[in-house]
This record gives structure tokens, sequence and C-alpha cells, in this order.
């Protein structure tokens, strides 16, 4: 983390802006405890289910709070509004890319810069939690990834780990940097390509311009961002297969074709429901680009959508609330358990007309336990139920339903705008303070998959209880 | 010919006939405009019916899909009567206007294009005995027919029409003809209420038939709201609280006087404290400071939304964002299971929060096995799965037809707002800045998409969906056997 805000404090010097001592403040203090903590306490020997998703997810909440202190030190945040602060930090950490600046020109360069890469150190980690620890340790049926798409994941946590890690941020690394490079060579500035590649790269959306990619204007540099966009979206442990494959691994692969699918699918709907509202080209263009930016869950705006049709909102929305495959950066309830879903209500409408059929569930080539499902299907009621007392609660504070449900679907779904007055190009200050902690909140465990955010409590709780339990023996 | 479709539809529709004469007896009565039509469309269905009735036969041996099949056939029937008389009394003149009539009708839905004050008294009843009668042979299904279907987990032995269904069902029979006359005997009642609190003859008759069965019809086109009276609000409440009870347990509270049954059932104890909580998050979310007609307009609201009734007083327009959420919650939620009420139900939603818990329980402790209970009952893997597909059909469907709703010219929120509220065969929907409307928005495409959304939220999905596959079946199978005879025809 630390290293993190150095590196901002250096293009901070670069730029020759503020933000430079705020930055470096930060620095030190986050290092110091860092530190500290790090000194001070010792890996336990023995490491349970419950254990290793509350060490996840705390760190999470830590790195968050830590991300807080440069938006307060430079000044981009006051203190009084420290909840800001960690509204967008979070919101970094956690690829979403809801934002609550409104006023971009007085924020010094380094910040946009910081925040940029928050979200590369969040898609960082993220990337191998998502490919290598909830398979692992079977999160909502991640563990389907393993079985179909077989690459760099782990197998045992504790052997293979780091190795994975090692393999996947290379890769990741390399990606940002190509794409960093063709966004230059497209005509972007270096401050622009870098961060736009970072956050496109972690399926972030966050900006340094308040137009977002609009503020280009130019057809090419978002066909870059779109490819950026779907290869962050996919399944990770299959580009890596890819590497040595070739192209043939994504055609094996059958969330893949869903996923692309169900992308170009909504751009249809959308061209459609756009016809006659926009110009020919100027509708297949953001159709495109707002069906992958999306589907994707990175949230990059290239015009205001919230003056198209409902019905395409509708479309959006969906988008919003599946989001990319398993394995990837982006949010969502994702493609394979959209798949997993689908094939499980059908098997049922089998079910209905021959009673006594015994039907597996298939995906792909394969058929998939009914363990397996039954996580899949406890994960992605536990997400519905989410999303909607998460909208009802927002209401409450007094947002009207609209944006209030979509904000909701975006928040969980760590996607960056929603509908109503919270569009692509308006920011989250029009959620009342006390539905902005809510929704900070719903972005955390939608990011840490639900389950694990959930058990960090019950393990902690736990560890609590242990602790009780051994002063009472000492004394 | 053996077919139960064909008795199921002939049944329905010579049973219909006799509706159809009552009400043009009433409307003679009445001095009404629809006296000879509703005779005649009356007498043409009830001979087609005979017709129908002669010409099929009920068949020795009834496969599933026929079950299901002839569960909707029954349905479009009563929607197809509707439909006639709707036509024949120039109530609508467009066809889909209607069936989209009709459909709210069957269905017990508070929709309507229609202006209740100017409807002749003869189709009012009539509408208002529709929505009563389809409610009683929902119950029919219910208790007798969905278990042995087990659709969407109400089956006998998942348990989730509650454990009384499971007793009910080897003699029911002489239950059913039970169950019928407590239905019957509560409208009564409620009918007497509605009087002694003020209502005029007519009306607390045919505000006591769509009360009870969770319809939602009214004679005035303010609904409830029009009498501007307290006492009919709290009678209505009451009613639609009932209306969305199991009606197996009241009917063996009532009859072993045993009244400490309700508390004990869990759904029961939900049920009561869902309204309570919504009615608290209503005020408590409200601007202003709550009085006492405040309150009583939230909890007619909650308990009208709850069960589905789709009733209105007080004005909607003014009810706050979270107030808006919440109604919209519970329209999904729906009341408990066995009673007439729309919705998904509240004992579904149990199950489901129990599975959940589950599945997170199992994410620390791998093997374990954790059945789930409800009460004092297991409910079983195959009833939760059927549950759990049930609920993402049904969601799944929401997603076009709203599609379909503002394409036809509704914004966001009252597309899907109205697509939920009548899949739950509610009615009222927001968005528009008033509760109904929505339907006169719409033109020819809302409505046929209204219509079906409808019946599916009355059905279920699962019965609509296996009957279309059943009407492909025949298709495909001779697409198989062309493809097979093909292939042999090559490999020679």
């Amino acid at each position: 983390m630390a290293a993190a805000m150095v590196l901002s404090v250096f293009v901070a010097l670069i730029d020759g802006g503020g933000g430079g001592f705020g930055l470096t403040a930060a620095a030190i203090v986050t290092g110091g405890i860092g530190a500290v903590c790090f000194l001070g306490s010792r890996v336990s020997p023995s490491a349970d289910a419950a254990l290793a998703f509350a060490s996840v997810a705390w760190s999470w909440l830590a790195v968050s709070l830590a991300g807080t202190l440069p938006f307060l030190f430079a000044g981009v945040i006051s203190w009084a509004h420290f909840d800001d602060a960690l509204f967008e930090s979070i919101s970094g950490f956690t690829c979403t890319g809801s934002t609550i600046l409104s006023d971009f020109g007085a924020v010094p360069q380094s910040i946009l810069f910081y925040r940029s890469l928050t979200q590369w150190l969040g898609g960082m980690g993220l990337v191998v939690l998502a490919v290598a620890v909830l398979p692992a340790l079977g999160i909502g049926g991640l563990d389907l990834i393993a079985s179909e798409a077989p690459g760099p994941t782990a197998d045992r946590l504790s052997l293979k780990v780091r190795d994975t890690a090692r393999r996947l941020w290379l890769l990741y690394g390399a990606a940002t940097c190509i794409l960093a490079i063709v966004l230059f060579l497209v005509g972007m500035s270096v401050f622009d390509a870098v961060t736009h590649a970072f956050t496109t790269i972690a399926t972030g959306g966050y900006s340094p311009h308040a137009e977002s990619i609009a503020y280009f204007d130019s057809f090419v540099v978002e066909l870059v961002v779109i490819a950026g966009m779907l290869f962050a979206g996919a399944n990770f442990s299959m580009h890596w297969r890819a590497l040595s494959d070739g192209i043939r691994a994504y055609g094996s692969v059958s969330e893949t074709r869903w996923y692309v699918s169900l992308i170009a699918g909504a751009c249809v709907i959308l061209i459609l429901v756009n016809h006659g509202e926009l110009e020919w080209f100027q509708n297949f263009r953001e159709s495109l680009f707002y069906a992958v930016s999306l589907g994707s869950n990175t949230g990059f705006g290239s015009s205001n959508y919230v003056m198209w049709m409902p019905a395409a909102h509708i479309t959006l929305l969906v988008l919003m609330l599946v989001g990319g495959m398993s394995g990837s950066t982006a949010g969502g309830m994702k493609v394979l358990r959209l798949q997993v879903v689908i094939r499980y209500s059908f098997r049922e409408l089998m079910r209905a007309r021959h009673p006594s059929a015994v039907i597996p569930i298939r995906l792909g080539s394969g058929t998939i336990e009914e363990q397996i499902a039954a996580k899949v299907v406890g994960f992605v009621l536990l997400y519905l139920g989410l999303i909607v007392t998460g909208g009802v609660v927002l209401s409450g504070l007094g947002v009207d339903p609209l944006t209030a449900f979509s904000g909701s679907v975006s928040a969980l779904g760590n996607v960056g705008p929603a509908l109503g007055e919270a569009g692509p190009s308006s920011n989250f200050l029009v959620f009342p303070r006390a539905a902005r902690v809510v929704l900070m909140m719903m972005m955390a465990l939608g990011r840490l998959e639900l389950f694990p955010a959930m058990l960090m409590l019950v393990a902690s709780l736990r560890g609590l209880g242990q602790l009780q339990r051994s002063r009472e023996q000492m004394k | 010919m053996e077919s139960a479709v064909g008795v199921t539809v002939g049944a329905v529709w010579v049973l219909s006939a006799p509706v159809f004469v009552f009400c043009a007896a009433v409307d003679f009565l009445d001095r009404g405009p629809d006296c000879i039509p509703l005779l005649v469309s009356g007498l043409i269905v009830g001979l087609l019916g005979l017709l129908v009735v002669r010409l099929s036969s009920f068949p020795s041996s009834l496969p599933v899909s026929r079950l299901f099949a002839s569960v909707v056939s029954g349905a479009v029937a009563a929607l197809i009567a509707v439909t006639v008389a709707h036509l024949a009394t120039d109530t609508s003149i467009a066809l889909d206007v209607a069936l989209v009539e009709a459909a709210a009708t069957v269905t017990g839905t508070n929709a309507s294009t229609l202006n209740a004050d100017s409807m002749s008294l003869g189709v009012t009843l009539l509408r208002a005995l529709g929505q009563w009668l389809s409610a009683g042979a929902i119950i029919v299904v219910l208790v007798r027919v969905m278990p042995h279907l087990g659709v969407g987990g109400l089956d006998a032995d998942g348990g989730v029409a509650t454990r009384s269904a499971r007793r009910l069902a080897p003699r029911s029979g002489s239950t059913m003809a039970r169950l019928v006359s407590l239905y019957i005997g509560l409208t009564v009642l409620c009918a007497f209420a509605y009087l002694v609190a003020g209502m005029p003859w007519m009306d607390s008759w045919i505000h006591s038939f769509t009360t009870l069965s969770s319809g939602g019809f009214s004679t005035r086109s303010g609904s409830i709201g029009a009498f501007d009276s307290p006492a009919i609000e709290w009678v209505a409440i009451v009613g639609m609280v009932v209306a969305g009870t199991s009606l197996p347990l009241m009917f063996r509270a009532l009859r072993r006087g045993d009244l400490h049954r309700f508390v004990r059932s869990v759904e029961f104890r939900t049920y009561i404290g869902l309204i309570l909580i919504s009615v608290v998050a209503c005020i408590a979310w409200s601007d202003t400071w709550p009085t006492v007609s405040d309150l009583r307009h939230s909890l007619f609201a909650v308990v009208s939304a709850l069960s589905t009734t789709g009733y209105l007083a007080g004005d909607l327009e003014s009810v706050s964002y979270g107030s808006e959420a919440v109604l919209l919650v519970l329209m999904v939620v729906g009341g408990m299971s066995a009673s007439v009420a729309g919705g998904f139900k509240v004992m579904r939603f149990m199950v489901l929060g129990r599975y959940i818990r589950r599945e997170l329980r199992r994410s620390i402790h791998p093997a374990l096995v954790g059945k789930i209970h409800l009460g004092r009952s297991v409910i079983g893997e195959v009833a939760l799965s059927r549950i759990i597909g049930e609920l993402f059909l049904a969601s799944m469907t929401i997603i076009p037809i709203a599609m379909l709703f503002s394409a036809d010219g509704l914004d966001l929120e009252a597309a899907i707002s109205f697509a939920v509220s009548s899949l739950s065969n509610v009615g009222f929907a927001f968005g528009l800045g008033g509760p109904d409307g929505h339907l006169q928005m719409m033109g020819a495409v809302g409505h046929l998409a209204a219509a079906l959304m409808m019946l599916v939220g009355r059905v279920s999905i699962t019965p609509v969906l296996v009957t279309l596959g059943g009407v492909g079946e025949p298709l495909q199978q001779k697409v198989r056997h062309m493809r097979r005879t093909a292939t042999r025809e090559v490999l020679r």
C-alpha cells in the first residue's frame, strides 16, 4: 500500500501539481501501521475455511481504510467527510468505479492517478481471489471453474497459491502494459493511457475525466477500450491457457460462449430499441460500448444512457446483474452462475413433466453435481435477496425507487454507474449520506462474493469467544 | 374422444352459463341495458360447453402433462367465456381490451381500462362473481390437484402447502366441500360486515365477493376509497387479511374452536409479522408526522398489496419512496400458501431463507447434510428444487414482459412495477403518478402481455410452460421421426 502511494508521489512530482505532501504523509502512516501489525502478529498454525474467509475479508477492509488517507491528507475530501473518502476508497479497491467526486478539475493529477491505481491493485488481489482462492474454497459453487477450464487454479490453497498468483500477476501486468501502449498509440496522453489501462483491466471504471471515455470522443479509443473490457471480463485462467493453446482455449469453455452471446444479444437489443432515437452509426457505437462496459461490469461511460428508452434500461440492468465471467475481475453474479440457474430451472420443468426421471444438470459438455448446483443457487438467491433489501433500504432513505434499486444492483455487482439520477454522467452524491454508507457495505459484500463477507463476521465472533475463554482459563 | 382438456373446458363453460343467466336476471331487475346480451352469451357459452362435454369423455389414464394442460385450459376457458361477455355487452369493443379485462376477472387482478362507474350492474356483478368463483376454483385446484403435480413445491410430501394439506389430502373429498363452505360462509359474513359499516346493499355483496377472493374489483372507480368511510376501510382490511390466510388453517382452527392453532403456525406468525413490520416501515419513512388516518391508510395499502387484492384507499400518489419499495416487495411475497391470494407465497420465501442459511453453513462445514425444517415438518429436497425453479422461471418472465410494457409507452418504473403487480395479481402499480391507469396507457401489445402475465401469475409458470411444451410435443416428435427416417435413408 505504502509503495503505491509513493508511486503516486512520483507522479505528483513529475506533474508538479499539489497533493505530493499529502500522499507522502499517508504513505508513511500506512507503512508504519502495517509494519507494526505485521511484526506484532504471527500466522496461526491451523487455518480452516472460516478463518481463511475472515482473513481475506478483513485485509480488504484494512486496505480500504488505509486507502482513504491520501484523499484526506491531500485535502480532496475534508476530514469531516471521512465517510466519503471511505466510499471513494472502497469503490476503488472493489473495482466498482462509483465516485463522489464532482469537480474533477480541482483534484490534483496525482490523486486521480492514485485513484486509478487503487482499482488496479484491487483488481490484482481480485484476480488471485477469483481464480485461485475462492474456487479452492468452493464459494458459491465457483469450484465449477476448475472442472471446466483447467488452468492455473490452485488445488491446494497453501501449496500452490503463491505460484498461481505469480503467473496471474504476470499476465495481469502484461495485459495492462499492452493496453496502455495501445491507448497511447491511438492518441491518449501518457497519463490518460496509463490510468485508463489500470481501470480497464481491473474492470473498475474510474476515469480521470468527469465525462469518462466520452472525453476523448474517438471511436478508435472506444474500440480499444472495448477490447480491453472484453478481455478483463473473461476468465483469467482461460487467458493463461490461451497463451499456450492458442485461440481454441476460449472456444472450449461454454461460459465464454454464453458471455459473448449475452453481450452480443444485449447489443442487438440496444440497437433495436435505440433505432430511430439515435443516428445509425452513433447508435451502433454507443450500444456496443455500453453492452460491453456494463456486461463486463466496468462502468465506463461514452454518453448518457439515462436519456435512452426504458426498454434499453432493462437490458442494461440485466447486464449489470449478470456481470462478467467467473475467474475475472468483473463483478456481478457471473455468467457461470446464470448458466447453472437457467439449466437448473429448466431441469425442474422437465421433472414436472416426467416426475420420476433422473435428469442431470448439464454444463458445457459435462454435468455438475447436485451439491455444487445447490451452492450456486444458494448464492444467487442470497444475491437477489440482498439487491432487494438494499433497494428497499435505499428508497427508505429517500431515493426514488428506480435509482435505489439500480444503485443497489450496481453496488452489489461492482459496476459503477446506475440508472435514474445516478447515471454515468452524474455521481453518487445524489444519494444521501446514510445511503452511501449502505452502498459502501454492498460494494464490499459484492466484491467478496457475499459468503466470505458473511462468514467473516462468524469467524471473528468465534475468535473473540476463544480469546475470552483463554483469558478465563488464565485467571 | 378421450380428452381431459375437453372435459375441463366443457365443464367450465357449462358451469359459467348459470352465472351469466343470474347476472342477466339481476340486470333485468335493475333495468340495466345488458340483460339480453348477457343472457344470449350465457346461452351460447353453455351450449358450446354442453357440446364439448358430449364430444369428449374422461380418459382412463391421465399422465401428468395432461393434468397440467387441463388446469391451464380450464383457466383459458373461463377467460374466453368472460371475454365473450365483455364483447357481447359492448363493455369493451376492442378484442385486446376485452381479453385483458377477462384476464383480470379470472385471475383476480384489480387492473382495468374501464370506468367502474359507467358499467351496468349486471356486468359489474359478473366481473365480481367471476373473481369470486375463480378464486374458489383455485382453492380446489390448490388443495386437490396441485399436490399431485407438485407445482412449485406445493406438493403433499414437501409439506409446503402446510402440514394441513398433507393431512387433508386423503380425505379431501369431504374436506373440500367443507373448505368451500367455509369460503362461502366467510363471504356472507364479510358482506354483512360491509352492510353494517354503511355500504349500500348491492355494493356490499359485490365488495365481499372481491375482498374474500383477493380480486379487488369495485363498483366505484375510486375503489374502497370512494366510500370515504373509516369503518368500511377497517372491514376491508380485516377481509383482506382473511383472504390472504391459509383456508385449511382457518378451517381447522375454527372446527376445533382452537384459535391457538393460528399462533402455532409459523407461516401465519410470519405473515402477520410482515404486515406489522411493513406498516411500521411505511410510517417511519413517510415525511409527515403520522396521524390515525395515516396509520389506517398505510395498513390498508400494506394489506392490499400483501394479500394481492389491489383495493385502493387514500392516495397512493403521495406515498414516500420507501413505502413504494416496501409495497412492491410485499406484492411479490403474496399471501399464505393455500390461500386465494396470488404472489409467490410467504411459505416459499421462508423456505428459501432457510435454504440460503443452510448453504452458508455448508460453506464452512462442507459435509453438513442440513435438512430444512419449517415448524415441525421437514422440507424435502425435491420440493426445494421445485420452489427454486418456479421462482427463477417466474422472475425471468418479468424481464421480457416489462420490456414489452415499456415498448408500449410505460416508463421504466411503471413497466417493472406493473409487470410485478400483474404477475402477483395485485393490480395497482407505481410510476405514473397514480396507482392505476397503466392499462389505459398501453396499446394492444401491452394489453395482451398483461393478460398473459396475469394468467401466468395465477396458474403459476410451471403448468403454463409444461402445457406449451405439450402442445409443441407432437410437432417435435414428428420432426424427430422425419430426421430418423432421413438418416435411415441416407444409411441405405
